[in-house]
This record gives C-alpha cells, sequence and structure tokens, in this order.
C-alpha cells in the first residue's frame, strides 16, 4: 500500500513537473491552449464538487463565472483596484451569490434543482444586459496587464495552474474531512443522512458555494486575460454544458476525473477543427454521442480498472440498455 | 391596448404549449431531459420550408410530412441510440442528447448554412379585427386551432388507446410493465417519436410564423424547459397551462419593461416557482 502510494505521488509530481516547465518551451499559441484547458479544468473541477460528490447536477455553474468575471472587472476598471484584490473578492463574491441562491433552490432535487440554476444564470445573464454599472450588452473594457506579450502568456498560465492545483487540493482535503464523507451521504441518500445527523442544508450550501468560489476564481482570470467582458459569452449555457460533459466524460466523483475530461475534451475539439474546417463540430458531437454510448463511467474508469477494447465497451451497453 | 397585449400572450401561448408536449412527455414517461429538442423543432420547420421551397406545399399540408418525419427520426433515434444507455443515469441520457443537439445543430448548419429563411405564404399577412381595439392575425388562430387539435389527439392516445396503456404503464414502473407482456424498448421508441413528431409539429407552425434558421433549436429548448416546469409533469393539461402562462407575462413584461427584460422575466418567473411550487402549478404537494 505505502509502496503503491508512493507510486502515484511520484507520478503525479512528474506530470506536474512537465506541466509547469511546459511554456518554457512552448509558443504562445500553445501556451494559451494549454490556458484554456486548465481553466476549463477548474471549472469541471468545480462543478464536480457540487454535481459530482453531493448529487446535484447544477445547470447554472456559469453564473459564477460570469459574476467572478463582472466583479473582477468593475472593481479593476470602476474602482481602480489591483487584480490581487478582485480576484479574491471574484472568489467570494461568486461563493456568497451561492449562498444566497442556494439556500432556496438547494431545497430542490434533481432535474428540478438542474433547470432551476440554469433559470438562475439566464436570469442574471439578462439582468447583466440591462445593468447600468455593468455598460449591459457593448461589454466592458479591463485594464490591460502591465507586462510583455511573452510575460502576460505566462502570468495567465500560472495563475489558471495556481488556481487549479488549489481547487484540487481543497477538493480533496474536504473528501478526507467529515464534510466529504456528509456530501457523498447527501449523494447516495439524502434522508438517510438527514436522518443519521448529518446537517444536509449546510453540507450541500458549503458545497455549492465552494463550486461558487473556484468558478468565480477563473472567471476573474479569464476576465483580466480578455481585458473586455460581454453578457453573452461570460454567461454563455453552453460553458456549462462544457463543464458538465468534460466532467462526465473524464469520469464524475472522481478528484481527477474532470481534468482527464477537460484534457482530452479539449485536445479532440482542437484536432478535429485543425483536420475539418467546415465540419469539425459534427464530429465533436458524434465524439460525445459515442463517449457516452461506449464508456458512460468515464475515460478514468478505464484508467484505473486497465479495461480497453471491445468487451469492456459491450460491458457497459449491456449493463445500461433496456 | 390591453385586450391586444392579452390575446397576443395567449396565440404566442399555444405555440408554446406545442413546443413543450413533446418534451414534457419524454421527460415523463423516460426521464429524459431532451436537450436536442429545439433542434428536432428546427428540423420540423426546415422540412416544411425545403417541401414549400422546392415543390411549393403549402405549410397547413406539410405538416403530416414534418410530423411524419420526425416521429419516424425520434423512433429511431431512441431505439438504436438512447435505449442503450437508457438504464445509466439520467446524467448520461443528458449528455448524449447534448451530443445529439450538436450534430443535428452542425449537419444542417454544414448542409444549409446559416443563413435565416422565411416560408412566405400568400396569407401570411391576412388579419381580422374584434370589435375595434383587437386585431388578430388569422394564420395565428389557425395555428392555435391546430395546436388544440393536436393535444387533443395527444390526449386521445395515452389515454384511451392500448399504446397509452403501455406508454403510462412503462413510466410507472417499468419491471412491472415489462412482466405484463409490454415490449418495453418498442414502447420507449414510439413514446420519444411521438415526443419529437410533435415537436415537428411545432417547427412547421413556427416556421410560418417566424424566420427560420439552423441555430434556432437552443432557444426553444430553453422556453420549453421552462413551459413544462411551470406547468409540471405528468399532466396533459401542464404544457398548455405553462404554455398561456409563459405567452401572456412575456406579453405583457415585454410591453411593460420593454423587450430587453424578456429573459429577465421568463427565467425569474421559472425559478419563483420552482422554490414555491417545485411540482409546477398544477403538480401536487412537494
Amino acid at each position: 500500500m505505502e509502496k503503491k502510494k508512493l507510486q502515484y505521488a511520484l507520478i503525479g509530481g512528474f506530470i506536474l513537473l512537465i506541466v509547469v516547465l511546459f511554456p518554457l518551451v512552448s509558443n504562445n499559441f500553445i501556451i494559451r491552449f494549454g490556458t484554456d484547458i486548465l481553466m476549463f479544468a477548474i471549472m469541471a473541477s468545480a462543478w464536480n464538487i457540487i454535481g459530482g460528490y453531493t448529487g446535484y447536477a447544477s445547470f447554472g455553474n456559469v453564473v459564477f463565472f460570469g459574476i467572478g468575471g463582472y466583479i473582477t472587472a468593475i472593481l479593476m476598471e470602476k474602482a481602480g483596484m489591483h487584480f490581487a484584490v478582485a480576484y479574491l473578492a471574484a472568489g467570494f463574491g461568486a461563493a456568497l451569490f451561492a449562498v444566497l441562491i442556494g439556500l432556496p433552490v438547494l431545497r430542490l432535487h434533481g432535474h428540478y434543482f438542474a433547470i432551476a440554476t440554469l433559470g438562475v444564470a439566464e436570469a442574471m445573464k439578462a439582468l447583466v444586459q440591462n445593468l447600468e454599472i455593468t455598460e449591459g450588452n457593448s461589454g466592458i473594457y479591463l485594464p490591460m496587464l502591465d507586462l510583455s506579450i511573452k510575460g502576460q502568456y505566462y502570468f495567465f498560465f500560472y495563475m489558471m495552474l495556481g488556481t487549479l492545483i488549489l481547487t484540487l487540493l481543497l477538493t480533496y482535503l474536504v473528501l478526507n474531512a467529515k464534510l466529504g464523507y456528509s456530501l457523498i451521504a447527501i449523494r447516495e441518500d439524502e434522508d438517510a443522512a438527514n436522518s443519521v445527523g448529518i446537517n444536509t442544508t449546510l453540507s450541500k450550501t458549503i458545497a455549492f458555494a465552494l463550486s461558487g468560489f473556484f468558478t468565480g476564481l477563473a472567471g476573474s482570470i479569464y476576465a483580466y486575460q480578455q481585458a473586455f467582458l460581454k453578457p453573452g459569452p461570460a454567461f454563455s449555457v453552453q460553458t456549462t454544458v462544457k463543464m458538465i460533459v468534460m466532467a462526465v466524460f473524464g469520469g464524475m466523483g472522481k478528484l481527477f476525473g474532470p481534468l482527464i475530461g477537460a484534457f482530452s475534451i479539449e485536445i479532440i475539439s482542437e484536432t478535429l477543427s485543425n483536420y475539418f474546417l467546415v465540419a469539425h463540430t459534427l464530429f465533436f458531437g458524434t465524439v460525445v454521442i459515442l463517449a457516452i454510448v461506449f464508456t458512460p463511467k468515464g475515460l478514468i474508469d478505464m484508467i484505473t480498472q486497465r479495461k480497453f477494447g471491445i468487451s469492456y465497451f459491450l460491458e457497459n451497453i449491456r449493463e445500461h440498455r433496456i | 391596448m390591453l385586450l391586444q397585449i392579452l390575446v397576443n400572450g395567449i396565440l404566442m401561448g399555444g405555440l408554446y404549449a406545442l413546443m413543450a408536449i413533446g418534451m414534457s412527455l419524454i421527460w415523463g414517461v423516460m426521464n429524459i431531459i431532451n436537450i436536442a429538442h429545439g433542434s428536432f423543432i428546427m428540423l420540423g420547420a426546415f422540412t416544411t420550408y425545403w417541401l414549400f421551397a422546392i415543390l411549393g406545399m403549402d405549410p397547413f399540408v406539410s405538416l403530416a410530412f414534418s410530423i411524419a418525419l420526425l416521429f419516424a427520426l425520434g423512433y429511431g433515434v431512441q431505439r438504436y441510440l438512447i435505449n442503450y444507455v437508457i438504464r445509466a443515469s439520467a446524467f448520461i441520457t443528458l449528455i448524449l442528447a447534448f451530443g445529439i443537439e450538436i450534430f443535428i445543430n452542425n449537419a444542417a448548419l454544414v448542409s444549409w448554412t446559416a443563413d435565416i429563411r422565411k416560408v412566405q405564404v400568400a396569407y401570411g399577412a391576412a388579419n381580422f379585427s374584434l370589435g375595434n381595439y383587437v386585431t388578430i392575425p388569422t394564420i395565428r388562430v389557425v395555428a392555435f386551432l391546430l395546436v388544440i387539435v393536436i393535444s387533443i389527439a395527444f390526449f386521445y392516445i395515452l389515454n384511451r388507446t392500448n399504446l397509452g396503456r403501455s406508454i403510462r404503464a412503462t413510466s410507472q414502473d417499468l419491471d412491472a410493465a415489462r412482466l405484463v407482456g409490454v415490449d418495453v424498448a418498442k414502447t420507449y421508441a414510439i413514446t420519444f417519436g411521438l415526443g419529437v413528431g410533435a415537436a415537428g409539429a411545432a417547427g412547421t407552425l413556427w416556421s410560418i410564423l417566424f424566420p427560420i434558421s439552423p441555430i434556432m433549436g437552443g432557444e426553444l429548448t430553453l422556453k420549453s424547459f421552462v413551459v413544462v416546469i411551470i406547468g409540471g409533469l405528468g399532466s396533459m393539461l401542464g404544457p398548455i397551462i405553462g404554455g398561456l402562462a409563459l405567452g401572456i407575462t412575456e406579453a405583457f413584461g415585454t410591453n411593460w419593461f420593454g423587450s430587453t427584460y424578456g429573459n429577465l422575466i421568463s427565467f425569474t418567473i421559472l425559478v419563483l416557482v420552482l422554490i414555491i411550487r417545485p411540482k409546477g402549478i398544477l403538480g401536487g404537494a412537494d
């Protein structure tokens, strides 16, 4: 057992080392692509806390992304604050919003929770489109980062990497604390969890707030990187869907599942768009359909069980077909 | 003025109801949230458009073709795709539907380009007045009556036929339905076909009233969601109540606050309804 743990730590450390050193040998385009992967890895991992571990499929997590971005934009542009302050404020602001909205919405279950969160995100988008302080549909500018071009690419890459490590580390700590067990108990059977004395409302709300916190941080970095923010892209339903697809594709309810999902989905869609100029999204849809039919438990299930090939696929189909 | 807004809202609400009936059926019976629903509506709209553009077929005739075509498509999708993952968690079917949506939208984009098109029928602008206050576009009234006819047909199928009994039995208890001899896989396929067929009908009517494009589906899926939730699952009356509620509030809301607030109003109502009455206006206590 100890030996296995050491083995995992070594592999993990090695991968981390490669990721940390990777920008030094890459061109700007590749660094930017890596930054995008890291951003989606943060968001998919954050979604995993509420959707994967707690079993509450949020369909509105992009609202935290947008709120984080807009808090950063407003604090930096209108109040002239430093990015470090805006970054933290974005995280805590999104977490606070998660608590406020979570108290009523987390009482709902299953699909109803999913649609309610979707409604919250869409309502928020419409609100931001109409508010004065967010400058509505014309969008809001942020101050540019005062670094060389190369320096900017490094800065955003390492900000995203740092935030991702923070996300995974805190998720790991939560999972091994009492809270983590409470969340999984809620996912498996909420009534039973309640009856053995778990404060389900508190646990769910903390999970939602954590999810919001990290997504808000990602939104903050994204806003600063873009130096311009519009309600449409900032609150896009597609972003939420992407988080969920990545988490499910990689394996939800597993610490590294969303990370693997984000990495592989981004690589697949980038490769496809290189080869098929017009129809790449069509092929992407096909990949999603095939992946769901053949590996509904996610890539991480294949990796950890070391099962590949036709028999594994057929086994999955036999298990889930009617 | 107020009366005119109310009439507009009711007529729009009828179309919303038809959009949502299929989604509600699929969701209620199989617990599938069909994210691709709007894309199927789009396919129905384009069926009508092409039959009109190439053969000059009247939309009210091509309605039958778009229902039949979409029924067949829906049957096939459920039978040969969704049935293979139906017993996995609800997430899985949801993501599968998402993949289907991407596929349909982009197949349509590649073959028909993103151009906005319109079915220009000769009687498109005809209208009549009620008293001196209210002007009613004839075509919308006809569309509204069709919505009622289709809803009644649905109601009849579900409540008075053997097929309907199989569908309801499957939705109540899958294993028990199978025990008494219901071919569950086929019933699921027919249910999905019926739901998607209704989407095709909605698409045909949509194409007469509004411009269409391959990317129109996303917005329509969201609207159908709202209607299903407001009305509540598990009753044929739900989507109608939900559709009318959405149509009327949207009409008044955009009149009072301006059209940029339309979405804010619909989604705020959605969230409020969910919090206050999680099972919809018609649903029982939680």
